[in-house]
């Protein structure tokens, strides 16, 4: 890729002859750089969990926030520029609310998570007075996990606004190496304890630090509470079964 | 200099002088009050004579809806008001002005021929119309038709809320007076038999019947021709009303109550009898009258539904 | 010499002529009524066809009750051209939810974005009364009410336009039996339970009243009965059981049915 590096890759709107857009791209690979953040669906849920990268011990590590709460029944967790999911997520969260608003009911996931994705190439040299838009594209990832009336589900989306609906996923730093493992575990009448565990799992095989309730966190959503944000002594329990 | 004398306004022509109270009551009060006109359809035509080989007449025609703003009051009122034994009138406009303004024409038609020893006029009928309108200025919201025959042979009118007049072979008056008034533009003729005359008004009638929302129910006829007049009350009834589909008969018992008090209407009374006028009345004899037990006593009150 | 010190009289003081505001009107009345009741497994939508405008009558067949999708049906009464207008854009904005969110719209989020559209108008408002009827999702009969401006409300049956004073103390009466005492020891009256047919002889007599006493209702009647997805329609289709000079047709699925069914019942009103 680096081999037809040229003047194309400066423009945000300019394609390669070869029909590229590079700083796409590049944004792509800065979820790379990101800490690794998985999501699993299962018949009773879908869950979340991520890495916190504590990188002193002078870091109070519950201000690391990775996933955060879209409406009751969607959460979402995000690899890469961590700041730009913020832009994102409260994108979504008006969303869901003005959706709530206008038809008294949730909205679907996949709505929501086409709503961010609109965002995603607003980007480019701004055009007279329109300065609404971005000067770059989103340089994060976001693994969007909700139930609606179709069920669980747990969506991706890129910087370039695509979006995949998965069973399981993984971003991030060690993506290559969770996502192979979850292949390999995954399977779809997997329990929701089950899912935590092998989300955990997955995240310890490719942490360079011994895993703790301080460097991970875990969320999940189920159709009884919605979204939630494990707290530390679930967590605590989940962490217990995998040194078992 | 001398000082300007104060001189009062001259009283003549018309007095405003509770203009300015009016105006104050209609901003303050419930706004000044306003004369309701119910939709009506009302029309005259004149027949006979000529190639007809018939007597010339007139012939009458109304719907029988009474309104009062966009609710039907009377589903089948009368609008040909009686003047003389061969004067009709039709009236459109306020109800009770049209009522009213008839019946006392009337009564000063019937005064007119009594002290004139013949009938009176249609002319003469118009002309009180007219005059006691013009009197009120048009607050009297009574718009007429004005039929008969007379010594002068059949005349038709119209006479209008302020007074003015109109001598014409077929009119028309009311809201319906423009759905009326193009049955007539196309199909009047002038000496038309009898039997002609009568279905051009009803077709003018039933006109304003369905074309304009303040006429509706029948058609209500009048023929007067100087053998007499023929009143045809409800000639046409093309809008019965079709069967309920369900039955609103209500089980006894369905109002309720809080209580129950029966009470006799037959009060006990004393007569006393007396002898005679200025007469010392006391200790006179006292016949009490039993009390009843009174309509539906202890079975207690029972209507039958 | 001045031969009156001050003006006669006080009235002549008064300006002759006051300064007049002309200015345009752009909302008229064109008459008629509709109502709407609820039922246990379907919905009664209907509406004359009677539009006027003063004593002139516009046309005998104009549509006041429209099918949205295969669940809903949408009343409107008051201003004719606002009516029509506000449909169209409801039918606009159904179709975009389905294009968005792959799904059509439920009943009771059209009811709340019918609020949101008329309160979006809040200073020009659309000069419409709507009811909406129709199936919800839990496959009750549902029958939602609406002012101009947006306030709204489920309810079980529901009277509005021109003859509303005249039809909903009626439906008070008979849907949520006000002022009936059921008899000494049977149960109480519970609305929403009537049976179809029973509803369906309330609307006619509704509206054949209705035209007795108000000259704005009248020509046509059409009644829409949406009915719950599985449920038997011989009560309707029967027409041994069906009412003299009633037709009934039913109405294809719009766009994707989930399985209601939506029927046009017609009768003929006075014309007077």
């Amino acid at each position: 890729m680096f081999l037809t590096r040229s003047e194309y890759d400066r423009g945000v709107n300019t394609f390669s002859p070869e029909g590229r857009l590079f700083q796409v791209e590049y944004a792509m690979e800065a979820i790379k750089l990101g800490s690794t953040t998985v999501g699993i669906t299962t018949p009773e849920g879908v869950i979340l969990a991520v890495e916190k990268r504590v990188q002193s011990p002078l870091i109070e590590s519950s201000s690391i926030e990775k996933i955060m709460e879209v409406d009751s029944h969607i959460g979402t967790a995000m690899s890469g520029l961590t700041a730009d999911a913020r832009t994102m997520v409260e994108h979504a969260r008006v969303t869901s609310q003005m959706h709530n608003f206008t038809y008294d009911e949730k909205i679907g996931v996949e709505s929501c998570t086409q709503a961010v994705c609109d965002l995603a190439l607003r980007f480019g040299e701004s055009v007279e007075d329109d300065d609404a838009l971005m000067s770059r594209p989103f340089g994060v990832a976001l693994l969007i996990a909700g139930i609606d009336e179709k069920g669980p589900q747990l969506y991706h989306t890129d910087p370039s606004g695509t979006f995949v609906r998965y069973d399981a996923k993984a971003i991030g730093s060690g993506s290559d190496a969770a996502q192979q493992s979850l292949q390999d575990a995954f399977h779809k009448q997997m329990t929701l304890v089950e899912a935590h565990s092998l989300a955990l799992k997955v995240l310890k095989e490719v942490m360079e630090e011994k895993l703790d309730e301080n460097n991970v966190q875990l969320a999940q959503v189920t159709p009884a509470k919605g979204f939630e944000i494990l707290g530390e002594t679930e967590l605590k329990a989940v962490i217990e079964t995998l040194a078992a | 200099m001398v000082a300007a004398k104060s001189v009062e306004a001259p009283n003549i022509g018309f007095d405003f002088s509770n203009y300015a109270r009016n105006q104050f009551f209609g901003e303050r009060l419930q706004g000044i009050p306003k004369a309701t006109s119910t939709g009506t359809t009302i029309v005259g035509v004149i027949f006979g004579g000529g190639d007809s080989g018939e007597e010339y007449g007139v012939c009458l025609g109304a719907d029988t809806r009474a309104t009062g703003g966009p609710i039907v009051a009377d589903k089948n009122c009368e609008k040909i008001h009686y003047l003389t034994p061969q004067i009709r009138c039709c009236g459109a406009g306020t109800a009770a002005d049209t009522e009213f303004v008839t019946n006392l024409i009337s009564s000063n038609l019937e005064l007119h021929a009594l002290s004139q020893g013949r009938p009176a006029r249609v002319v003469t009928a118009m002309t009180m119309l007219k005059q006691y309108l013009f009197r009120y200025q048009g607050q009297v919201g009574a718009h007429l038709v004005l039929g008969g025959v007379d010594v002068t042979g059949p005349q038709l009118f119209t006479v209008h809320a302020h007074g003015s007049t109109d001598k014409l072979p077929y009119v028309t008056m009311g809201s319906g007076s423009l759905a009326a008034m193009a049955v007539f533009e196309s199909s009047f003729r002038e000496n038309m038999k009898r039997e002609e005359a009568i279905a051009l008004v009803a077709r003018a009638i039933r006109s304003g019947i369905f074309n304009d929302l303040g006429s509706g129910s029948n058609v209500d006829v009048a023929v007067i021709t100087k053998n007499g007049t023929e009143n045809m009350r409800n000639y046409e009834m093309p809008n019965e009303r079709g069967i309920k589909s369900r039955n609103y008969k209500f089980r006894r018992g369905t109002t309720a109550w809080t209580k129950e008090a029966v009470r006799s209407l037959i009060v006990s009374e004393e007569i006393k009898s007396t002898t005679g006028a200025g007469k010392d009345q006391g200790g006179v004899e006292v016949v009490p009258v039993p009390t009843g037990a009174g309509a539906g006593g202890e079975e207690g009150m029972e209507i039958d539904t | 010499m001045a031969l009156y010190s001050q003006p006669p009289m006080s009235y002549t003081q008064e300006p002759t002529t006051a300064p007049v505001e002309h200015r345009f009107n752009p909302y008229s009345d064109n008459g008629g009524s509709i109502l709407a009741i609820a039922g246990k497994d379907f919905s009664v939508i209907a509406g004359d066809t009677r539009q006027s405008e003063g004593y002139s009558i516009q046309t005998r067949y104009a549509r006041k009750v429209w099918q949205l999708n295969d669940k809903a049906v949408l009343a409107t009464n008051g201003f004719a051209a606002d009516g029509t207008n506000f449909v169209k854009r409801v039918k606009q904005r159904l179709e975009w939810y389905e294009h968005a969110h792959h799904k059509p719209m439920g009943l009771k989020s059209i009811a709340r974005m019918i609020q949101t559209m008329l309160y979006g108008k809040r200073f020009f408002p659309y000069y419409v009364y709507n009811i909406l009827g129709g199936i919800e999702e839990d496959g009750t009969g549902a029958v939602y009410s609406f002012d101009p401006v947006g306030s709204y409300e489920r309810e079980a049956c529901r009277g509005a336009g021109a003859a509303q004073s005249l039809i909903q103390p009626f439906l008070d009466n008979q849907i949520y039996f006000k002022n009936q005492q059921p008899e000494a020891g049977s149960e109480k009256f519970v609305p929403g339970n009537l049976p179809l047919s029973t509803v369906l002889s309330l609307v006619v007599d509704s509206f054949t009243s209705a035209t007795e006493r108000h000259i704005e209702v009248g020509d046509g009647l059409e009644i829409y009965v949406v009915m719950q997805k599985g449920r038997s329609a011989d009560d309707l289709l029967d027409e041994k059981k069906l009412a003299p000079g009633l037709k009934v047709e039913e109405l294809g699925a719009l766009g994707e049915g989930e399985g209601e069914r939506t029927f046009l019942v017609r009768q003929s009103l006075k014309r007077d």
